[in-house]
């Protein structure tokens, strides 16, 4: 009985330690995120971005005087996961912000918790439209991600300037699929209010064989398909449908959404991606049209990282912690309500160009890179041509 | 020698716990209360009836969802919630044991394995009701303003009154769980477990009383999912995923499956243990698995079966028998 006392004071240790070992001095932010598994092509670089920004504010002396350390923590792509992170984050780490998730799934579960602990939380990729709903909608909760709704309402744009009437839609069916899907046939059909859609298929997220989805949409003989496979799932889904002929049956007029375009999904497949489909991406090394923040951007990117072709997902982190930074700086302080109120309407310069967070639903007017893809002999993999940054202050209500 | 009474000892100190004043070790300590509630109802099976169960996060996601519905989609209090939660995975549990009874051995494990995959997949596909993968965010605390009535207990935050309420609830569950263990039923689930042959010769009605014990653990794992579901301010379909299954079978096994309070003690070191090192690194999966292989090793009667044979060896009264404790499978 002597040892089993001895094991608990042992347990009992082993937590009260950490709680020690705080330091009081810099403002902590806590970052949970995607760190292993599938999710982590996109979750890692996001958090060096976000650690990236830190760095150079730091550099410069931080803000109010005060360093920022970036606390991050893996939500092994769970809800559940990410819900027990972020409230150990705050509890025992005593983070005063929380910047983070990356899933449709993981974003809400998070909200409810930070509205609880009153701290401001950012989202920085979570897309799904009911994470600022008005339901949902709380002081502390802000995104600097695009939306469903942007993303399908651009991804409509596009496909009504092409000649077709016969539309197929493929999309994981969960939330973020089924969410830009509507976006998408919505707005197509009040645009361009001839269109028919012919064919909707919902293979589950993560599915391996997509080839009965394939041939099912094929039957039904769409002139355009749009998806928002993301990721891992529409290298899946792109490996299995080149073989069948999909791409080519459609002439190409396919819009993916959900990063398809992005160079992690380009170098995954590299020269065996269907090129000539349209697709989007949050960020891309070579922006011609880019302004020289963006070209600067990439340049620090490059030696901060290490790579030749940096990713296109750091941006994600870096726009969010810029945003939490400037914020801080403008209300001159680091309490949760002051800092959510200087969040409201601020307006910052990006890298990517200037980004406002709308005082009505705490929403960043985030856009993103469109254009068609094609091989470059330059590049190892398929890149975009004709990138456009498309603006999404027309389609954000 | 006076036996101390352990078990009061540790639900008196537990009930201090939001005195101390940290949010965090409240925190913990409403998690380890809800999980050993948890790996209690496995060792019911595991432990007393020698059924190995697989899918046990079926019936914990049961009662999870159960009371989130009840609580979040139609307004319903609590102490309405709790039970149907318990109600329901006990049902449940009843249903599918119904079928899981008739096989043995692995086959009665790979079976409960399947329906809780069926009940993963209904939590993940039903979106209308379940939220699918999504989940259902933001599950309501009870109620619990009237804790403020009482002396002491005014200036607590939600969190710290939430958990007083769970260690109650907790404590009353595993009373109910004690006093079932030990009772005639109890006793005849062990001599099923040693020999169900024999049972069987005896005239003992073997697959009713396992029957019987697969749902009284789907209650209690029901009503712990219940209370986790709003601990965590929302229930997903993981809760009911086989990873769910395989960690209750951890914290049982690693407690000592063979004391009544082993899988209690498994539920409390596997969460620290958890929490700790997916502080420290992202290699936990790696780090965790390493722990646990030592342990395993160093106690084979878990946790709790080692200690309480080497505290009888240094005491030399009763000899010990190798972590054999007569309980044991």
């Amino acid at each position: 009985m002597k040892r089993s006392l001895l094991l608990s004071l042992a347990a009992v240790g082993a937590v009260a330690y950490p709680l020690a070992a705080i330091a009081a001095d810099p403002i902590r932010v806590g970052y949970p995120m995607i760190l292993s598994g599938p999710g982590a092509l996109f979750g890692e670089p996001s958090l060096k971005g976000a650690q990236m920004y830190v760095d150079e504010v730091n550099a410069k002396g931080g803000v109010l005087g005060r360093k920022i350390e970036l606390i991050s923590r893996d939500t092994r792509g769970s809800a559940d996961e990410a819900v027990r992170v972020t409230r150990d984050l705050i509890l025992r780490d005593d983070v005063q912000f929380i910047v983070g998730t990356l899933t449709s799934a993981e974003g809400p579960a998070v909200s409810p918790i930070a509205r609880e602990n009153q701290i401001v939380f950012i989202a920085p990729i979570t897309k799904t439209d009911q994470l600022t709903a008005p339901a949902n909608l709380h002081p502390y909760v802000f995104r600097t991600a695009s939306t469903t709704t942007i993303e399908g309402r651009s991804a409509a744009e596009i496909v009504a300037k092409w000649n077709v009437k016969r539309i197929g839609t493929i999309s994981p069916d969960y939330a973020y699929g089924q969410d830009a899907t509507k976006a998408f046939i919505e707005h197509l059909k009040k645009i361009k209010p001839d269109v028919e859609i012919v064919d909707q298929q919902w293979p589950k997220l993560g599915e391996a064989d997509y080839t009965p989805f394939i041939n099912a949409q094929m039957g039904k003989k769409p002139e355009a398909v749009f998806s928002s496979l993301w990721g891992g799932h529409f290298v899946t889904f792109a490996k299995q449908a080149v073989p069948l002929g999909y791409f080519k049956a459609l002439n190409h007029n396919f819009v993916g959404a959900g990063e398809a375009g992005s160079i992690e999904s380009a170098k995954a497949m590299g020269p065996d991606y269907p090129v000539g489909i349209w697709s989007n991406t949050y960020d891309l090394f070579d922006w011609p049209a880019g302004p020289p923040a963006h070209k600067a951007y990439i340049d620090r990117l490059k030696a901060y990282t290490k790579q030749e072709y940096p990713s296109s997902w750091p941006i994600t982190g870096y726009i969010s912690m810029q945003f939490l930074v400037e914020a801080i700086r403008k209300a001159g302080s680091v309490e949760s309500d002051k800092v959510s109120k200087a969040l409201l309407g601020l307006s910052i310069d990006t890298p990517i160009g200037k980004q406002t967070i709308r005082a009505k639903d705490h929403q960043a007017n985030r856009g993103q890179f469109w254009g068609k893809m094609k091989m470059d002999p330059k590049y190892p993999f398929a890149v975009m041509e004709n990138v456009t940054y498309i603006d999404p202050a027309p389609f954000m209500d | 020698m006076k036996r101390i009474p352990w078990t009061l000892v540790v639900f008196a100190v537990a009930f201090f716990v939001p005195w101390l004043g940290s949010r965090f070790y409240t925190f913990i300590a409403t998690d380890v209360a809800i999980l050993a509630l948890f790996a209690l109802s496995l060792n019911l099976l595991l432990g007393y009836t020698g059924l190995v169960s697989f899918g046990h996060a079926a019936y914990f996601g049961i009662g999870a969802y159960t009371s989130a519905i009840m609580m979040k989609t139609l307004g319903l209090p609590f102490w309405l919630a709790w039970p149907a939660a318990g109600l329901a995975g006990g049902l449940f549990a009843l249903v599918f044991g119904f079928f899981c009874v008739r096989l043995t051995k692995i086959y009665f494990a790979m079976l409960t394995l399947a329906f809780a995959q069926i009940v993963w997949a209904v939590c993940f596909k039903w979106n209308d009701v379940t939220g699918g993968e999504q989940g259902m965010p933001n599950v309501p605390y009870p109620s619990l303003g009237w804790m403020a009535a009482i002396p002491g207990l005014d200036g607590f935050r939600v969190g710290d009154r939430f958990y007083l309420l769970t260690l109650t609830l907790v404590a009353i569950a595993v009373a109910a769980l004690r006093r079932i263990v030990a009772s005639p039923f109890g006793r005849i689930l062990t001599l099923i477990r040693e020999n169900p042959e024999r049972a069987e010769f005896i005239g003992i009605d073997v697959r009713r009383y396992q029957l019987a014990a697969f749902s009284i653990a789907g209650i209690f794992a029901g009503l712990a999912g219940s209370l986790f579901g709003i601990f965590n301010r929302g229930v997903f379909p993981d809760f009911a995923y086989w990873t769910k299954s395989a960690e209750v079978l951890i914290m049982t096994i690693l407690g000592g499956m063979g004391h009544f309070w082993g899988p209690a003690v498994g539920a409390a070191a596997l969460t620290i243990l958890n929490l700790q090192i997916t502080a420290y690194t992202e290699y936990w999966p790696l780090i965790l698995g390493s722990i646990l292989i030592l342990l395993l090793f160093a106690f084979p009667g878990g946790l709790v079966g080692t200690t309480v044979d080497l505290a009888r060896r240094l005491r030399g009264g009763t000899r010990g028998n190798g972590g054999r404790d007569a309980r044991r499978p």
